[in-house]
């Protein structure tokens, strides 16, 4: 850590894994409530557990953001954050809002469209907490001692993030007009702006990690972040295929989103390149696994689970099944889960000055949820094209094939328990690290960069 | 090779430039979408329907369009699949109608608020979908679970309405969930024939409570009348004559 004011990225993470558990616990109602035991229904309907489950998802994502940028700004801007008092403001009333549109739910308070569902009284708050938070951080780099290109592409990330959220609160009575626009903010973020985030939070953990010349590290984000846009948006066309658009989007989706799994695998080369070409010189290993794992899984899930049902012949038969489901644990874990767990890897012990990172428990976290994580993926896989067959092709009558992929949610809650245990390992070893201490500052100036690698003309050259 | 302000006008140039054609792609659906929807027909009945819909997130169990949770059945041919009036009176207790199965809430709609509801998911099912939901492309059916169904009726035969005289009962209800000569519901068995397994008591006694003839069955118990039991025992057991007859 360079600033002290980076330390306010602490309680950010810590909420992020709060929330998590959260998460977790909602996923387990829904799990067995698929497998039959909805003892809960009465108090916690499914429509309630699924509003928890997908937008403490989000939040905790943004959280993580969040914590990642008040982490990143100051020390690529080289100077302290505007506003640390601010900061805690904007975490408080996050929170705030986190807990009242958690609790609302559970009260019927809500909107009733997949993903938005925090009402508009609640969005006006989201608006007016993610300026402050924009403020803070954009007043930071603009004062800034240097402008770089991770901290640019991570603002404008931000910004354009905070931009699109604002159509999904335009109410039409066209249930086909709601469901265009509250695409721009699903999709758009997804495979648009939120890549940009992931693609600065990448880089600056490789620049961090790997000790790669940063022309290079940053040069190739270009490239990245170019290929996401080109693909995905006109890419939003995949989900205007059934919804009452017009027939070109078949084309121009299917035609374009099909590309959308290019930018995923030039994250997943990206990692692994700069990982081989730099080595691990790094002591922080787990870190770097989280990172190059995000590459990789991020291809996995989003790249190449995505491109399995975009095109228009097998989404008409996917559209809105299990399939989907499956699709969107492993994209939203491997691309952002995973980049998060990655920035808290590597600053925790900057911030609090504790190396903690070697060691089984680390390293265990990052496996057993990793594995969990693709178990569920399967089981889903599998429960997925179980129902896309039997109710889809055949017609047989939702509930009937409901019955017959119950078991699929068996495996489903096991390979969930190990993916649980590795995030609770993560949380212990997050605990041990104790609280950020403003000694951690000169500790870790201290501490020797990571080497650049020994033929840095070859390297620029690439 | 590619330098770095190389890769930073690539990335300006696409994003600026597909953008632009998103935003007219944009102008023109918003334009399409009234046509292709018959937003004419989208009366102040089914705008009410939507905010019902909305208000009770509905679509955190159901798909609309294909859109929304994957634990109740997708809703966008509703209407066509079950008709208007069995889905008034599931909607008054769900759980009546599908016995011992997955759970839906108990909205306590009033009477005007379930004909808000039909008359936003009856518009929905006439926008223009470009085919989704697709037809089942092979043809072996499939019953409720624990049920001995499965077997779909012969194709519906040309010219013939199976439904001709029905009872209105039969025509509104019972067909959502069973078919006879071809036409209705796969969620039950198929009556055709019923008439050669049944007596008429048989039949009175099961139509009057399902649960008392056959725990756990997953036929619901739809609080029928006597006059109405009986009309509806006659017709299939009329039904039954005539088919043996032909
Ligand atoms: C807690 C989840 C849940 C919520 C919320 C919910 N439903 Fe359902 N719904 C179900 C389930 C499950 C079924 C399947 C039948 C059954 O088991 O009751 C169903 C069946 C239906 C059906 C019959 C579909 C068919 O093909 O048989 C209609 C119509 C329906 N729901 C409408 C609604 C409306 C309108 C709302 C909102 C006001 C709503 N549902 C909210 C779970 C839910
Ligand atoms: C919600 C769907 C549903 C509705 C509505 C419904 N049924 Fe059923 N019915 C079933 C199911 C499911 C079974 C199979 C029960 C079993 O085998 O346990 C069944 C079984 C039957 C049987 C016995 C069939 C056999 O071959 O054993 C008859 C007769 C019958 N229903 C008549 C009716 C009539 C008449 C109505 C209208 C008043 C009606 N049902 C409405 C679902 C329904
Ligand atoms: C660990 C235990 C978890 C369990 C048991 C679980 C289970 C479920 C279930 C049953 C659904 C509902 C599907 C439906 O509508 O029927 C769901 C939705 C979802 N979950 Fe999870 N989940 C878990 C963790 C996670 C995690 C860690 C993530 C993100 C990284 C996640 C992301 C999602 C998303 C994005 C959806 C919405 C999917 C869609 O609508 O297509 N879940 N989850
Ligand atoms: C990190 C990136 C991604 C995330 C987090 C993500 C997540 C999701 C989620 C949660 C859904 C369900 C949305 C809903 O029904 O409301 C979804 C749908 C979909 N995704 Fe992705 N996705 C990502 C990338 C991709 C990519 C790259 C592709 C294509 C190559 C893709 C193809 C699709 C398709 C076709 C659907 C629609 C499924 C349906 O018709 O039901 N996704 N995605
Ligand atoms: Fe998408």
């Amino acid at each position: 850590m360079k600033y002290n004011s980076q330390k306010v990225a602490y309680i950010f993470f810590a909420t992020c894994i709060g929330l998590l558990f959260l998460q977790i616990i909602y996923g387990f109602i829904m799990g067995f409530a698929h497998m039959g035991f909805d003892g809960l229904h009465d108090v916690i309907p499914f429509n309630a557990a699924r509003a928890t489950h997908t937008n403490l998802l989000v939040v905790w994502l943004l959280t993580g953001f969040m914590g990642a940028s008040y982490y990143i700004i100051p020390e690529e801007a080289d100077r302290e954050l505007f506003s640390v008092k601010l900061a805690y403001v904007q975490w408080a009333s996050l929170v705030l809002v986190g807990v009242v549109a958690v609790a609302g739910f559970h009260l019927g308070w809500w909107e009733g469209r997949k993903f938005l569902e925090i009402p508009r009284p609640l969005d006006y708050l989201v608006v007016v907490n993610v300026l402050m938070f924009i403020f803070n951080v954009g007043y930071t780099a603009l004062k800034g001692r240097r402008f770089t290109t991770t901290g640019l592409v991570l603002l404008a990330g931000l910004v354009s993030a905070a931009l699109l959220y604002l159509p999904g609160m335009i109410y039409f009575d066209s249930q086909v007009l709601d469901s265009y626009f509250r695409w721009w903010v699903v999709h758009l973020w997804v495979e648009g702006v939120w890549e940009l985030i992931m693609g600065s939070l990448l880089s600056f953990l490789l620049i961090k990690l790997t000790g790669v010349d940063r022309e290079v590290i940053e040069k190739w984000l270009y490239v990245i972040v170019g290929i996401t846009f080109l693909s995905g948006i006109l890419g939003t066309g995949h989900h205007y295929y059934w919804i009452g658009t017009p027939k070109y989007w078949l084309m121009v989706g299917g035609v374009f989103s099909a590309l959308e799994p290019l930018a995923f695998l030039g994250m997943a080369i990206y990692a692994v390149a700069m990982m081989r070409r730099g080595g691990r010189r790094h002591p922080n290993r787990v870190a770097l696994f989280w990172t190059v794992g995000c590459g990789i899984l991020s291809f996995v899930g989003a790249g190449f689970l995505g491109f399995a049902h975009t095109l228009p012949q097998v989404n008409l038969y996917t559209h809105g099944t299990l399939v989907t489901a499956m699709h969107g644990h492993l994209a939203f874990w491997g691309a952002y889960a995973t980049i998060v767990f990655g920035m808290i890897a590597y600053t925790l012990p900057e911030l609090t000055g504790r190396k903690l990172y070697s060691g089984w428990m680390p390293e265990w976290a990052f496996w057993t949820s990793n594995i969990g994580m693709l178990g569920m993926t399967g089981a889903l896989a599998v429960a997925g094209v179980a129902q896309v067959y039997l109710e889809r092709r055949m017609g047989m009558d939702f509930l009937a094939a409901q019955k017959a992929v119950e078991v699929h949610f068996f495996g489903m809650i096991l390979a969930a328990s190990l993916f649980t245990v590795g995030i609770v390992l993560f949380a212990i070893n997050f605990i041990q690290h104790g609280l950020p201490v403003s000694e951690a500052t000169v500790s870790s100036t201290r501490e020797p960069e990571p080497e650049p690698p020994s033929t840095p003309a070859m390297a620029r050259s690439v | 090779m590619l330098s770095k302000s190389q890769a930073r006008t690539f990335f300006i140039v696409f994003t600026g430039g597909f953008s632009l054609v998103f935003l007219g792609l944009t102008v023109d659906t918003v334009r399409a979408v009234p046509e292709r929807s018959h937003e004419a027909e989208l009366s102040d009945r089914a705008k009410r329907g939507k905010r019902l819909w909305d208000e009770n997130n509905c679509m955190g169990c159901h798909t609309l369009l294909g859109e929304g949770g994957y634990y109740a059945p997708e809703l966008t041919k509703v209407v066509e699949r079950r008709g208007a009036a069995w889905i008034d009176l599931f909607l008054q207790d769900p759980q009546q109608m599908f016995p011992g199965q997955r759970k839906m809430v108990k909205y306590d709609f009033t009477a005007e608020e379930r004909r808000d509801v039909i008359a936003f998911l009856t518009w929905i099912g006439e926008v223009d979908t470009n085919g989704f939901p697709a037809p089942p492309d092979m043809t072996l059916s499939g019953a409720a679970p624990g049920t001995n169904a499965g077997q779909i009726a012969a194709a519906p035969k040309p010219g013939a309405d199976p439904l001709a005289n029905a009872p209105t009962m039969f025509r509104t209800v019972c067909v959502a969930c069973h078919a006879v000569g071809g036409v209705g519901g796969n969620t039950g068995p198929s009556l055709d024939g019923v008439a050669d397994r049944y007596t008429a008591e048989a039949l009175d006694q099961w139509l009057a409570d399902p649960q008392a003839v056959k725990p756990g069955t997953a036929m619901p118990n739809l609080n029928l009348s006597d006059d109405v039991r009986g009309e509806l025992v006659a017709w299939l057991r009329a039904r039954g004559t005539q088919e043996t007859s032909r």
